[in-house]
């Protein structure tokens, strides 16, 4: 069975709805660990109200957030999937029907930067990224709706062959810009290296892993484990009042490059947003966040 | 839970005001000020520079940077789908401005004001609260009527909304009305801090390094 125009677009249309009205599953464990640790009572008690929060959200099916981002959409194609229908159209067209009938209505978010005029529709909205599976036979999009409050703190700066002291120390001078101000606790991604657009795809990539997944490169996965720890020592704590936890994660990735190395940085706010499903050659949706 | 925490009366009385401490939880009931958008508030600060009225009386009263979705309903009147705040820093320059023209009492959102803030909020009486973001089921479960919305020209959440509200919060008085912010006082307290931070990072390197 092909893998229609219909199909793609009723997926990205129930991701994103799906991602308003719940936090996902291992971020609901990050935060009920950080509370089992946390040592400040104020940041205890906002961490109380984080899971209070996205409890209420997913059993009345509430928004968690009022900020529903803007909609951000990773589709991945396997090689051997058959295609029917005009699928780039599929993913906006979803995006439009999501906010002609979600309920209740969306705020309008989607901002023109030339005159900062709002609405629901703008160029290149929704913000796609393609890629290819080697011989699947499925389609895998993943939702990340980005809201002002974390997406604000991303920065990159370019080094030329840094030491791994001059990187950590510039993912410091990030979080430090942040401060109290992107909803932590945040989760943190990092991209080394490649080319200036490479590295912030992958620091946006490495953002969506899973909290509590190590990292299968040794030498990544005590860098994550350090930066955490630096992180959490500055003090901003849940929502910058003060406590022990600025972050749930730091995921770093990188890519090989030519000496002149990117460092890109960024944030996803408490909530976590995102939502991920696979369409199957025999028409089943598999969802998997 | 919520019974641990002192209840305070909006618009917030300026010696509710001065006895907050920064750090303290308190919940709040009775009336509120709200809006998200920096076009309103440059109205605000329009209203206070040409002695104009704003369309929902300040004075003395709280302006919080909650953005919300409001609509009419179909047997008359408005209601609030819901609500949740928005990073205050982006109203830095403009806040001092409002927060001594119209005497406020409480001003908050998320991520706290600056120091030129502070400054104006001590020299009238003037809290910051800070709610929590992705708050919006609880922040919505509380409020209890919608009073008026006037800017109907701008997007919901940039309209200022007069709502009643009822266990709002527990909200975390993020700078007090004597000067004292914890967003200063960790900014601080990180910077102090960061020297020991990336000597931690460098010995860990050091043993990932031998091991
Ligand atoms: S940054 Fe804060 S206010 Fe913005 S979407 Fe995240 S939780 Fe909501």
């Amino acid at each position: 069975m092909p893998i229609t125009y219909q199909a793609v677009k009723s997926l990205s249309a129930q991701l994103y709805d799906w991602s308003l009205r719940a936090v996902p599953a291992d971020t609901l464990d990050g935060l009920a660990r950080a509370l089992a640790t946390e040592t400040h009572d104020g940041a205890r008690k906002v961490l109380q109200m984080m899971l209070g929060s996205a409890r209420k959200a997913e059993a009345e099916q509430r928004y968690v957030c009022s900020d529903a981002g803007v909609p951000v959409y990773h589709v991945t194609i396997g090689t051997a999937a058959r295609l029917e229908g005009d699928i780039k159209a599929a993913i906006s067209d979803g995006f439009d029907e999501l906010v002609a009938t979600i309920s209740p209505p969306l705020l309008k978010h989607v901002t023109n930067p030339l005159t900062n005029e709002r609405g629901y529709k703008g160029r290149d909205m929704p913000l796609v990224t393609w890629d290819v599976a080697g011989g699947a036979d499925w389609v895998e999009i993943l939702c990340q709706p980005k809201a002002l409050g974390s997406g604000r703190w991303a920065a990159l700066e370019t080094f030329s062959f840094p030491s791994l002291a001059e990187i950590e120390a510039y993912v410091m001078k990030v979080v430090m810009q942040a401060g109290s101000q992107h909803c932590p606790p945040v989760i943190i991604g990092v991209g080394i290296g490649g080319s200036f657009d490479v590295a912030a795809r992958i620091a946006s990539k490495a953002t969506m892993r899973a909290i509590g997944t190590t990292n299968p490169e040794p030498v990544l996965a005590a860098m994550e484990e350090r930066l955490l720890r630096a992180v959490n020592a500055t003090g901003f704590g849940p929502m910058g009042t003060g406590g022990d936890t600025t972050a749930l994660a730091v995921h770093v990735d990188y890519a090989s490059g030519h000496g002149y190395t990117p460092v890109a940085v960024c944030f996803n706010c408490w909530i976590n947003r995102r939502t991920r499903a696979r369409l199957h050659a025999d028409g089943s949706v598999e969802r998997f966040e | 839970m919520s019974d641990a925490f002192r209840t305070l009366r909006m618009p917030m009385s300026r010696e509710d005001a001065r006895s907050l401490r920064a750090g303290d939880m308190v919940l709040l009931e009775g009336e509120i000020v709200i809006t998200a958008g920096l076009p309103t508030i440059q109205r605000l600060v329009a209203c206070a520079e040409e002695g104009r009225d704003p369309p929902i009386a300040l004075a003395g009263g709280s302006l919080f940077h909650l953005g919300s979705y409001s609509q009419e309903m179909p047997a008359g009147g408005l209601e609030i789908l819901y609500m949740n705040p928005t990073t205050s820093t982006r109203f830095n320059p403009l806040m001092p401005r409002l927060i001594r023209h119209f005497g406020l009492t409480a001003v908050g959102g998320k991520g706290g004001l600056d120091t030129a803030c502070a400054a104006a909020m001590r020299e009238v009486g003037c809290v910051y609260l800070s709610f929590l973001g992705g708050g919006a089921p609880l922040h919505s479960a509380a409020i209890r009527a919608v009073r008026e919305v006037a800017y109907p020209d701008l997007v919901a959440h940039y309209r200022l909304v007069r709502l009643a509200v009822e266990g709002l919060g527990p909200v975390t008085v993020g700078i007090d009305a004597h000067g004292n912010s914890l967003f200063e006082t960790l900014q601080a307290q990180a910077r102090d801090r960061m020297e020991g931070i990336l000597a931690t990072l460098a010995a860990s390197r050091q043993d990932a390094k031998g091991g």
